[in-house]
């Protein structure tokens, strides 16, 4: 089988490609329309373009090792939770605690290094591993002040960026993941679309306005009838013929997806209200730093990999230990 | 327990071009063990080319404190540099010339990444810049290495010191350690492109206070000359 073939086999990963690049397209015509009847404000098209920019850079470096392959998507998983930590750490002041980063940095590491080399046992053990050792790093410096502060940050950043997001990793290990994991990084962004624009055409009260005074309770209602909906009916083609094939369980993926996703958002707003910072970073043109382009993700990908794995389990037909070898 | 103290790096939300030119710059896990490296790299250059020595190093206090030193040669930041220890090594900030140090890219990240330089725009500091310098030295228990003449000396002799060190320090419990660094304008004059090797010895003396100094253009001109005249006292009789 062709390199092409592999990356393209599943009808379901060609259908999400070319869905992405239509609606991209889709996109770039109406900004241009906008913009040639001078229908929107130079600022607000700007605000287009610039958003648009940002997803044309990212959606490839999104897919593309989704469609390479296990390592590429591990590996992209590593570069993302150690960014988005570097992020976080920077935000909330854990970034003065080197000992305590570069624990969280290893334990991201090792995470994403289970993953790699499929190893479920170690990937599960490195979550109480890590925290112990986080709980015991700082000991050293005897300077009790501020020890639950520096500690629970520490122990949040790992849990987010690197224990959670490492599921995402941990999914390509299922040999047929392409389309799934296309799935659920596309239906997250769509998440966040979907709520944008009902909460524009809706309108009514908001959702939680000392959280996110932008977000609207018909919003996150219509992301979860809309996300929902396109999750379970896209799932179902994915899932044919398992155990996961089943209505109720596929909407219970998609309404995961969607509340995971919102949720997500939420939790960052909340740490961003906390701290009293608007954006984590500038790396992203009109959308602020990594995370706050990926938060989504964060909550979804642990919730989602259990589910699933509760009822048809991961790459269970594939090989384990590459790397350490062992019993497995 | 008290509540909790979030306290966001002070250069959050630059971009990275001004980010290393920010007065606000504080490294993470990488920014340090690169300027760690660094240091390494430097104590072990400054032993092998300039037998490098140090007399009054108890004089030291615990950081925050301002080191001043007369200024002959780019080895002087380094030497001082080598010759600090344990967290006031690691908190050091050589305040360096902006046009010099900061123009490009790739020196402003050298500057930032390996000597850990802040950058001082000669004549157009703005009084916005010496109120967060100061802010940060008190605030982050910072160590600053200032060369008060404000620029090299051409023939190796000790020019007037300008006031602007002052405003650090003036009305402030931060002390100022004045050091004499010998040597450094025979290892590497202005004239010269590079170094030669040569022996060093850095002569550090009491720390001064001026913590009832005002904070004003006279007790600026005040700190100066207490700090010009300590400075002088460590140099070496001429010899004769």
């Amino acid at each position: 089988m062709s390199g092409w073939d592999i990356a393209f086999g599943h009808p379901v990963t060609r259908g999400l490609v070319a869905a992405t690049l239509g609606i991209l397209a889709l996109a770039a015509a109406v900004i241009g329309a906008l913009s040639a009847t001078g229908r929107a404000t130079p600022a607000f098209r700007r605000e287009l373009w610039l958003r648009l920019g940002s997803w044309a850079v990212l959606l490839p470096l999104i897919m593309g090792p989704i469609l390479l392959g296990r390592e590429w998507v591990i590996g992209a998983v590593t570069l993302l939770g150690l960014a988005c930590l570097r992020e976080y750490d920077r935000a909330t002041g854990l970034f003065r605690e080197y000992a305590l980063v570069a624990v969280v940095v290893l334990g991201v590491v090792l995470v994403n290094f289970a993953a790699l080399d499929h190893w479920y046992g170690f990937f599960v053990a490195l979550w109480p591993l890590t925290v112990t050792v986080i709980a015991i790093a700082s000991i050293p410096l005897d300077r009790p002040s501020g020890y639950i502060q520096r500690t629970g940050l520490a122990i949040f950043g790992y849990m987010l960026f690197g224990a959670g997001l490492a599921h995402l990793g941990y999914m390509a290990n299922e040999p047929g993941y392409r389309p799934l994991l296309l799935l659920l990084v596309l239906a997250v962004g769509l998440n966040d679309v979907a709520a944008f624009t009902s909460g524009k055409l809706i309108g009514g009260p908001k959702l939680l306005p000392a959280t996110s005074p932008n977000k609207t309770i018909s919003g996150a209602l219509g992301a979860l009838v809309c996300t929902t909906t396109v999750v379970a009916f896209v799932a179902g083609m994915i899932f044919e013929g398992t155990p996961m094939d089943s209505t109720w369980k596929l909407v219970l993926l998609g309404a995961l997806v969607s509340i995971g996703g919102q949720a997500g958002d939420l939790m960052l707003s909340s740490i961003k209200r906390d701290i009293g910072i608007k954006d984590m970073g500038v790396l992203l043109p009109g959308h602020g730093g990594i995370l706050d382009r990926f938060n989504s993700l964060l909550l979804v990908a642990p919730a989602a990999f259990h589910l699933i794995g509760y009822f048809n389990g991961w790459g269970l037909s594939a090989p384990t230990r590459l790397m350490t070898g062992g019993a497995g | 327990m008290t509540g909790w103290k979030l306290k966001p790096a002070r250069d959050l939300g630059l971009p990275p071009a001004e980010r290393l030119r920010s007065h606000g710059r504080e490294a993470g896990l990488v920014g340090t063990l690169l300027q760690g490296s660094w240091r390494r790299l430097v104590r072990l250059y400054m032993a092998a080319m300039h037998r490098l020595t140090v007399s009054g190093r108890e004089n030291l206090p615990a950081p925050p404190f301002v080191i001043v030193a007369n200024h002959a040669s780019h080895l002087d930041a380094l030497a001082v540099g080598a010759a600090l220890r344990g967290p006031a090594a690691r908190r050091a900030h050589a305040l360096a010339a902006g046009d010099t140090f900061f123009t490009s890219h790739a020196m402003a990240a050298f500057a930032a990444y390996a000597i850990n330089a802040l950058p001082v725009w000669r004549r157009r500091t703005r009084p916005k810049d010496l109120v967060t310098l100061r802010a940060r030295l008190e605030e982050d228990g910072l160590v600053f290495i200032l060369f008060p003449e404000g620029t090299r000396s051409r023939d190796g002799s000790m020019a007037a010191f300008q006031p602007g060190l002052g405003a650090f320090v003036a009305g402030s419990a931060v002390p100022v350690v004045p050091c004499w660094l010998e040597g450094a304008h025979e290892a590497w004059p202005p004239q010269r492109r590079w170094p030669r090797p040569g022996r060093l010895h850095l002569h550090i003396g009491p720390p001064l206070t001026f913590a009832d100094t005002p904070q004003d253009r006279e007790g600026w001109t005040q700190v100066a000359q207490r700090c010009e005249a300590a400075v002088r006292a460590l140099a070496p009789p001429p010899a004769s």
